[in-house]
């Protein structure tokens, strides 16, 4: 069948199947389109996208000093070389049709971004480099990924949580670096810093409190049962104000953490609860043979939890954890409430300054747009996931 | 191939169960002084109507079913609240169930080689080695890296019974192993199973095939209501049962 004549029959099924059907396609077509042609009139002529570029910088590390943020640009580097090498690991020397489409996007993003928001001509070049040692990382892991040792493959995931702690002794300083402290990040940075520190933290920490509501042992059942349940009855916000107003009492003086790490926590802690509950219904959906072969095929209660349940009941618990991981991204913007510079707060900070008054829909256009590229690429890394595993569960041949 | 059972020795006992009492938590008396032995090379086939407390009294052998009197000696370990002993147990007592319970995310080569890696610290080449002459000996060689969604019901059960092989056990327990497949299906697995007998191995099965239990077993136990109603063998049990129960329930599934 020729492809143009395959593309109308698949429009007229779907679109102009009946009368009615015609109907709702052409409203939503003509609303579409007068909605893309005044945002584009917006942003073309009305739009004054100077308060970007004036304030990009802030909007990326908040009040990071500038004489230090070579360490960023460092650590940006080394995750874009390690996410293309990953990248390219996982799919091996071919390149199909997504991957293609994805390198070609990161280029024209590349490319035309840091042109069109009018970057300092270093800093667009920074970008370009960035996007070159990413897609050469996936060019020279997917050819050459295959000669590495089975045993050092083995070890390889283990090189992002090692990126992580080098990521933070970047950021924050010491051992002969300028410490930065925490209150001076901010923007995407402070976003993202706290964002992934809950979402690594809250995972183990969920896990456990779902054992522990499942647990035998009275106390800690009924110990994870009631942190769960408070948890999940009380607002983020509240937690994030008590958080800030009693960790301070309770702990003596030095001990606190500080600010920013106090919200940390709290967020870490919030969202462990949610994920309890997603890896609790993945545990009530695994039949109570899988135990029962386990066990009395001589394997202990921890082997039986590593090797049997856990694996099956996370499968099912993934798109819900990710949701959560999702939500809590989107959450961090709390943080604004209780007077950190996050991505909101500085841009709140941006739009207070006389010198742009009345630029706020740019500055929100561009928040969204920055959190929508974000949960996109978890979303999109996590169907990934769900469909590994799935494929891995029906492969015919190792 | 090295057989996983060594030469019987009808002396030893295998299973000594003594006035064994069992209540479920909602006060349901499942057994009501239940004994049994079991020697070694033996094959007791358990029969009986449902809610017996035939699965129930099969399961108290290797721990799945906790008991409130009386006393259950497994190859010479008493049985106790004591986790290290239940799992000296479970190490040297195999069990084949019903659904088969096949571990889903594993491959059927995984499934035999998780519990002789992690429980008896065996090299993985060994274990693969041995694996797959136990799932060429079931049959089904060809499936070792297929999942277990992607095998028949008969296939499964036989894997199922291979993993329980690959522990080297001394003891196999089998709960109603072909009640879950097509009538197809059946055949293969009792085949199985009897070729085990064959071979010496101890098993005690709660089953409904009459057929196996004629041709199989040693001894035919009847129970009823949380009881031993009659143990006799095949022979006297299908032909001249002794208790009234046996005779109502043989008319049953006649």
């Amino acid at each position: 069948m020729n492809r143009p004549r395959a593309l109308t029959n698949r429009l007229h099924r779907e679109l102009f199947a009946t009368p009615l059907d015609g109907l709702i396609t052409v409203a939503l077509l003509i609303g579409l389109v007068f909605a893309l042609k005044a945002l584009l009139h917006w942003s073309l002529t009305q739009a004054d996208w100077v308060v970007i570029q004036a304030n990009s910088t802030l909007l990326a590390v908040g009040r990071y000093p500038l004489n230090q943020q070579w360490r960023l640009w460092l650590l940006t580097a080394l995750l874009c070389g390690a996410a293309g090498i990953s990248w390219g690991l996982l799919r091996g020397a071919g390149w199909p049709r997504s991957d293609r489409l994805a390198a070609a996007v990161l280029l024209v993003l590349s490319l035309l971004l840091p042109v069109g928001l009018g970057l300092a001509a270093p800093v667009q070049q920074r970008w370009w480099g960035l996007t070159a040692l990413l897609l050469v990382g996936r060019w020279a892991a997917g050819r050459w990924g295959g000669d590495i040792p089975k045993r050092g493959r083995r070890l390889l995931p283990l090189t992002w949580p090692l990126l992580y702690l080098l990521g933070l002794g970047l950021i924050g300083g010491g051992l002969g670096l300028m410490t930065v402290r925490p209150s001076q990040w901010g923007g995407l940075l402070l976003t993202l810093t706290e964002a992934s520190f809950a979402i690594s933290v809250c995972c183990p920490l969920g896990i456990a409190l779902a054992l522990g509501r499942r647990s035998e042992l009275p106390l800690l059942r009924w110990g994870s049962t009631l942190y769960i349940e408070f948890i999940r009855g009380a607002p983020l916000i509240t937690l994030l104000f008590l958080g800030q107003n009693i960790l301070g009492f309770l702990l003596p003086g030095g001990l606190a953490p500080d600010r920013v790490w106090r919200a940390a926590w709290i967020l870490t802690f919030f969202a462990a609860a949610y994920v309890a509950e997603a890896v609790r219904a993945g545990l009530a959906a695994l039949p109570r043979g899988q135990w029962e072969a386990a066990r009395s095929l001589g394997l202990n209660m921890l082997q039986t939890l590593q090797h049997v349940v856990l694996p099956q009941a996370l499968r099912v618990a993934l798109p819900a954890i990710v949701g959560q991981f999702i939500t809590l991204l989107q959450d961090t913007t709390l943080l604004s409430l209780i007077g950190l510079l996050d991505l909101l707060g500085v841009a709140r900070a941006v739009m207070a300054n006389p010198e742009f008054l009345g630029r706020n829909a740019e500055v929100y256009l561009v928040l969204a747009i920055l959190f929508w590229c974000c949960c996109a690429a978890l979303g999109l890394g996590s169907r990934s996931l769900e469909r590994r595993l799935n494929r891995q569960h029906l492969r015919s041949q190792p | 191939m090295t057989s996983p059972t060594t030469a019987a020795d009808p002396g030893v006992v295998m299973i000594e169960a003594r006035a064994v009492e069992k209540w479920y938590p909602n006060g349901f008396h499942a057994l009501r002084g239940v004994d049994l032995t079991v020697h070694q090379g033996e094959v007791v086939v358990i029969m009986g109507p449902s809610g017996s407390g035939k699965s129930t009294f099969l399961r108290t052998f290797n721990a799945l079913e906790d008991f409130q009197k009386g006393s259950i000696v497994v190859d010479g370990i008493e049985l106790s609240d004591d986790v290290r002993r239940i799992d000296a147990i479970r190490r040297e007592v195999g069990m084949v169930f019903q659904q088969f319970n096949l571990f889903p995310h594993l491959s059927v080569l995984d499934n035999l080689t998780l519990a002789p890696t992690l429980v008896r610290h065996r090299s993985k080449a060994e274990v693969q080695r041995q694996a797959l002459e136990l799932l060429a000996r079931v049959g089904i060689h060809e499936q070792a890296h297929k999942f277990p969604g992607q095998l028949s019901g008969g296939q499964q059960q036989r894997v199922a019974i291979a993993r329980s092989l690959c522990m080297e056990p001394r003891l196999l327990l089998f709960d109603e192993p072909t009640s879950a497949l097509d009538p197809e299906m059946v055949q293969e697995v009792l085949m199985v199973m009897q070729e085990l007998a064959k071979e010496g191995m101890t098993m005690v099965v709660v089953t409904h095939e009459v057929r196996f239990a004629r041709q199989v077993a040693d001894r035919v136990v009847l129970m009823a209501d949380g009881e031993v109603v009659e143990i006799a063998p095949p022979e006297r049990f299908f032909t001249a049962p002794q208790h009234p129960r046996s005779r109502q329930f043989l008319n049953q599934i006649s």
